[in-house]
């Protein structure tokens, strides 16, 4: 793969005084500041409810903010209109805490899909998507619909999928959350390896503080409707209550 | 490794054989509609064509009342034939309502004259009414009958079914659309994860529009054809019937399968592809307009 050329130093994503909500009930977020630099690799964590995959959905364009501002490499989105955010999409790779494997088509052309959606023909990208699968372990399940593959094995073809247009930007939602502690690790390593081999910015939300703790990277958490960056890996190393 | 990719919008079976056979069905209606429509215009045309300066004389009198008839008429400017029905002929016309047994022959019959109108007079008006004034002045006792008068009746009468087989048509074509796009609504709704997941990776609306608008112009091309097939078999059907009657029905001869017939069952199927793309993309447009 090839290594990524950053020139410059502007936020792969910036959120100020971010808030959300649904009506006139409380806020699902509120008053919520962030900034990714690229190349950064970052957890976001908080107990479940706290809202980390709405704060997902705002960075990955499936929500708009009630209130403040969500920029994307250097770009206000919200002055955007619904055809000009599909660009910005494009650099985003997005691993879904359900996976959101489209049943009817194989792991080979799961993981093809963002290429198609370019427009790309099949044998422009053939080697590199089936390089890519070997890469996450999978080589030997390029046909293999969704149905027959376990959780880990999904997991590992939504994270190539994520990665095959080799984006900007990795959001990932609870990518450890149905596998056990050694795919977890072994997940990790791959986003690892993204995010050092191709300087890919990596945010991953995750309740799972052992994970968290053997990454020793940054860490933001959410906690009633606000962001706080924590610096050193939490201790002592378990899981946020469900 | 297949040797080709799967499509993107996988087939939902069981509800596009149903969708399949209405819109065949609707296409089906609509085709047998637009050659109903084209039948009753081509008859109330043939129609008025052929009646168009044709006059009946009828003559209450004796043969030389008659024969002076024919002389007046000849005589009119705008008359450019005219001549006394031989008994024979008369007894012809009379045939559909006295039975094969035909006419007694002690049984009078009235004395009638075939005259021919220019076709200039007889589209004005008038030339009947002038020729009636002229036998009139002659001491002629007769009834002048300009076809022209009653043709015009017949004309509305086939105007009126052809516009009423257009409206059909229409009102096909417009159940068809809103089948279509009630049955791209249920398929989006069905694909949700799939349309989300493709706007989430950037695709343009045009992109995920296109997927539903290829998948309806087929199944509208396919369901057009048969039923437009079926149509065509429908009148044929009707054509060998009809041939086969000995009885003259006056519109029924002018169903055909001509040229414009073949023009009909043609389009149908183009009309009904087209018509169920732009259905399907109008409703995938609009249902993702509400995504951000």
């Amino acid at each position: 793969m090839r290594e990524r050329d950053l020139t410059t130093d502007e936020p792969v994503i910036r959120l100020d005084r971010v808030g959300l909500s649904y009506g006139p009930e409380a806020d699902v977020l509120a008053d919520v500041s962030l900034q990714l630099r690229p190349g950064s690799m970052t957890f976001l964590t908080g107990p479940s409810g706290a809202g980390k995959s709405t704060l997902l959905k705002l960075a990955y364009l499936a929500l708009r903010p009630t209130a403040g501002r969500v920029s994307m490499f250097g770009v206000d989105t919200s002055r955007l209109t619904r055809k000009e955010l599909a660009p910005f999409r494009r650099r985003i790779g997005v691993v879904f805490q359900e996976f959101r494997l489209l049943d009817h088509l194989t792991a080979y052309e799961n993981v093809a899909l963002p290429l198609r959606v370019l427009g790309q023909h099949e044998k422009t990208y053939r080697d590199d998507v089936i390089e890519l699968l070997k890469w996450v372990g999978l080589g030997d399940r390029l046909d293999a619909r969704p149905a027959t593959l376990s959780g880990g094995e999904k997991q590992r073809v939504a994270i190539a999928r994520a990665v095959v247009v080799k984006p900007d930007l990795i959001i990932a939602d609870e990518p450890t959350g149905n596998v056990d502690e050694e795919m977890g690790d072994r997940l990790f390593r791959l986003f690892r390896e993204l995010n050092k081999r191709l300087n890919t910015t990596v945010l991953i939300a995750t309740h799972d503080l052992a994970l968290v703790r053997k990454a020793k990277t940054d860490v933001l958490r959410l906690a009633d409707g606000m962001v706080v960056r924590v610096p050193a890996p939490l201790e002592p190393a378990q899981a946020e209550p469900a | 490794m297949k040797p080709s990719l799967s499509p993107l919008l996988p087939k939902e079976d069981a509800r596009e054989a149903a969708l399949f056979f209405v819109v065949c069905a609707l296409c089906f209606l609509a085709a047998l509609s637009g050659l109903v429509a084209r039948s009753a215009y081509s008859a109330a045309d043939e129609w008025t064509d052929r009646v168009t300066g044709q006059i009946t004389i009828r003559v209450r009198g004796d043969d030389a009342a008659t024969a002076r008839a024919v002389a007046i008429a000849k005589a009119t400017p705008e008359i450019t034939s005219a001549r006394a029905l031989e008994r024979a002929e008369s007894e012809e016309l009379l045939r559909p309502w006295l039975g094969p047994t035909g006419v007694p022959a002690d049984l009078p019959l009235p004395h009638l004259i075939a005259a021919e109108a220019t076709r200039a007079s007889s589209a004005a008006g008038g030339a009947g009414e002038r020729l009636s004034s002229a036998l009139m002045a002659a001491g002629i006792d007769a009834t002048v009958d300009d076809h022209i008068v009653w043709s015009k009746d017949v004309k509305r009468a086939t105007d009126s079914a052809g516009l009423v087989a257009l409206v059909a048509v229409g009102l096909l074509g417009a159940t068809g659309l809103a089948v279509i796009a009630f049955a791209t609504h249920a398929t989006l709704l069905a694909r949700r994860d799939m349309v989300e997941l493709l706007h989430l990776t950037g695709a343009k609306d045009t992109f995920i529009a296109g997927l539903f608008e290829r998948r309806f112009l087929m199944l509208g091309v396919q369901a057009g054809a048969l039923g437009a097939l079926l149509a065509f078999g429908a009148a044929a059907f009707i054509l060998f019937v009809v041939k086969q009657s000995d009885q003259q029905i006056w519109l029924l001869p002018q169903l055909s399968l001509s040229l414009a017939d073949g023009l009909i069952l043609g389009v149908s199927p183009l009309v009904a592809g087209i018509a169920s793309m732009l259905a399907a993309k109008v409703t995938v447009m609009r249902s993702l307009s509400d995504m951000v």
